[in-house]
């Protein structure tokens, strides 16, 4: 079933996937055009929001059909809730952040886990997956993140020409 | 034959036991849609006779005729021919009295007492609720007897569970993907999706995938490891699959090395994405845009991708609007294509290589292909009517003398697609 749909609707998905990505960025780049500054920092920020707005364009374009897309999109929602609360009391963002990160890193070095759970880390949401499942939501994830990767090509080289 | 017997009793039964159906039969019972659908028929040529046949068959070409506003109308009618044509391969294939051949008779008998007033096939057409209810309530009837019956042979429950597991996964695929579709249709993309799964099962035509689940000799034959051997098959599936997602994984073999393959992949894929972010960030504050610029970029856009595509679709300047209709018509006439029966002989690969070449061409042949197809189907749908209407009278005679009658339908079915094929 999985193989259908990628056979089938590979160019209309990667219209989609750029259709979405095109406005989020538009999205950006107005409220970001006044302080077009270029340090590293905020280079650095950019490249980590449009990074975002892919994942998310991927995720809402393929729906909540997939556990992948579910998962990110959870993510980016408690994400911007999680932002909003910060903005209301901005004293304790930077203490919050560390600890997010400290987790973050225990988690990642683990090191010698089993190649199943290291792809339950890549995959998201398949950390709740049996081996079946997530299989198939590696498959359908690594054809999004394709798709993905080929639509921005497109974009960056139509903007660095 | 001994199990089917004591299954006509219970079926004969009555509507008695329908008070206490749950949910969970409600799933098996969307799986039979298509016993039921015959039994409409059944129940409609019963009560109408001949009478209702052509009214049927011109209302299907009107609809057939009406455009796309009463496309779904079409699919849901000429749909209908396909169990029919299914149910016929298997008995063309066994031509004998096989455990599923009974089960068709005898959910056929089991539906004439209880409906009193079916309407007639072309009201079916149109999803009537009451109709359906009736009929459906009847389907679960006789197939949760058919349950409780196979419940005494492990082997078959365990083989049940699986196919229910797939099947709700297939369902669940199909609802998000064109939600306006009515089961009937659902129900077809089930079985065109398992055949894409190498399960080539027609999705009432179990009989393959019981014998592929089937212990061999010397293989243990308890539920845990029929299970687990039905999870090991797919997730070997699911490895090929990826495999052919990867590229540079078709060199590697084991399962371990696939996995780190893959993991590689995925983590390259999400560098990428990472470094293609960093870059647009250093190229974005260089461009203003404003929104008519908007426009044309995107224009441009589709112009380069469909190029870049490296699929190698001859895509002719299909915009997002066209591809969309021709996916969802595409899909009836992939249905048509599985129930015809091509794919009986076919394997997995060859199945998917129909597919693709299917799917390359524009919107415009697809359709004159959809509508071919279905007035071909259509008349065999009336034949069928035709056929079972003899048969039904020889029901009233004596209910013995239906399971003769069972190979005979098949063989005229195959007749039918003899002269479509």
């Amino acid at each position: 079933m999985a193989t259908k749909g990628v056979t089938l609707n590979t160019n209309a998905r990667k219209i989609r996937f750029a259709r979405r990505f095109i406005s989020i960025l538009l999205k950006m780049r107005k409220t970001r055009s006044p302080c077009s500054s270029s340090s590293i920092e905020d280079v650095r920020k950019r490249s980590q929001r449009i990074k975002i707005a892919a994942y998310s364009s991927m995720a809402h374009a393929v729906g909540p059909r997939r556990a992948w897309s579910r998962a990110v999109l959870f993510k980016l929602r408690s994400r911007a809730r999680h932002q909003s609360m910060m903005k209301r009391r901005s004293f304790g963002l930077q203490k919050k952040r560390v600890v997010v990160v400290k987790n973050n890193n225990d988690i990642i070095p683990s090191g010698q886990l089993s190649q199943a759970d290291r792809l339950r880390q890549l995959v998201p949401g398949g950390k709740a997956m049996d081996m079946c499942s997530l299989l198939e939501e590696t498959a359908d994830y690594i054809s999004c993140l394709a798709t993905q990767v080929k639509v921005m090509q497109t974009i960056a080289d139509h903007f660095s020409k | 034959m001994n199990r089917a017997l004591p299954e006509m009793l219970h079926c004969l039964n009555g509507p008695a036991t329908s008070t206490d159906m749950t949910v969970l039969e409600r799933q098996r019972a969307r799986m039979k849609w298509q016993p039921q659908e015959q039994q409409g028929y059944f129940g409609g040529s019963d009560q109408f006779a001949g009478l209702f046949l052509e009214p049927g068959q011109v209302g299907s070409f009107q609809g057939l005729l009406g455009g796309e506003s009463v496309l779904g109308e079409v699919l849901t009618r000429s749909v209908k021919p396909d169990p029919g044509l299914e149910n016929g391969w298997p008995e063309l294939l066994n031509m004998g009295f096989t455990e599923f051949d009974m089960n068709c008779a005898i959910s056929r008998t089991s539906s004439c007492p209880p409906t009193v007033a079916p309407p007639p096939p072309e009201a079916k057409g149109k999803v009537s609720p009451p109709a359906e209810k009736v009929s459906s309530a009847v389907g679960r009837e006789s197939f949760k007897k058919r349950k409780a019956d196979k419940l005494q042979n492990t082997k078959v429950v365990a083989e049940d569970d699986s196919k229910d597991k797939r099947s709700k996964v297939c369902a669940e695929e199909g609802e998000s993907k064109i939600t306006e579709q009515t089961s009937n249709k659902d129900n077809n993309r089930e079985t065109s999706a398992d055949t894409s799964k190498e399960n080539s099962k027609a999705s009432e035509a179990q009989k393959p995938d019981y014998i592929h689940v089937r212990a061999r000799r010397g293989q243990a034959t308890d539920s845990h490891s029929l299970a687990e051997r039905v999870r090991r098959e797919k997730i070997s599936e699911r490895m090929k699959y990826l495999q052919d997602l990867v590229p540079g994984c078709n060199k590697i073999t084991g399962k371990a090395g696939m996995l780190d393959e893959i993991i590689n992949y995925v983590q390259s894929l999400q560098r990428q994405v990472e470094f293609l972010s960093m870059k647009l960030a250093a190229v974005n504050p260089r461009l203003d845009f404003n929104i008519e610029d908007l426009f044309a970029k995107e224009l441009l856009l589709y112009q380069q991708m469909f190029p870049a595509c490296s699929t190698g679709f001859p895509t002719i300047g299909m915009s997002s609007e066209m591809t969309n209709p021709a996916y969802l018509q595409f899909n009836p006439a992939q249905q048509v294509v599985a129930c015809c029966g091509l794919d009986m002989g076919m394997n997995n690969t060859a199945d998917m290589g129909l597919r693709r070449t299917i799917s390359t061409p524009a919107s415009i042949p697809e359709t004159y292909l959809d509508s071919s197809c279905f007035t071909q189907l259509q008349p065999s749908s009336t034949w069928d009517a035709d056929v079972q209407n003899l048969f039904n009278l020889e029901f009233h005679q004596g209910r013995s003398i239906s399971f003769p009658s069972q190979p005979f339908t098949g063989s005229i079915e195959a007749s039918n697609l003899k002269m479509e094929l």
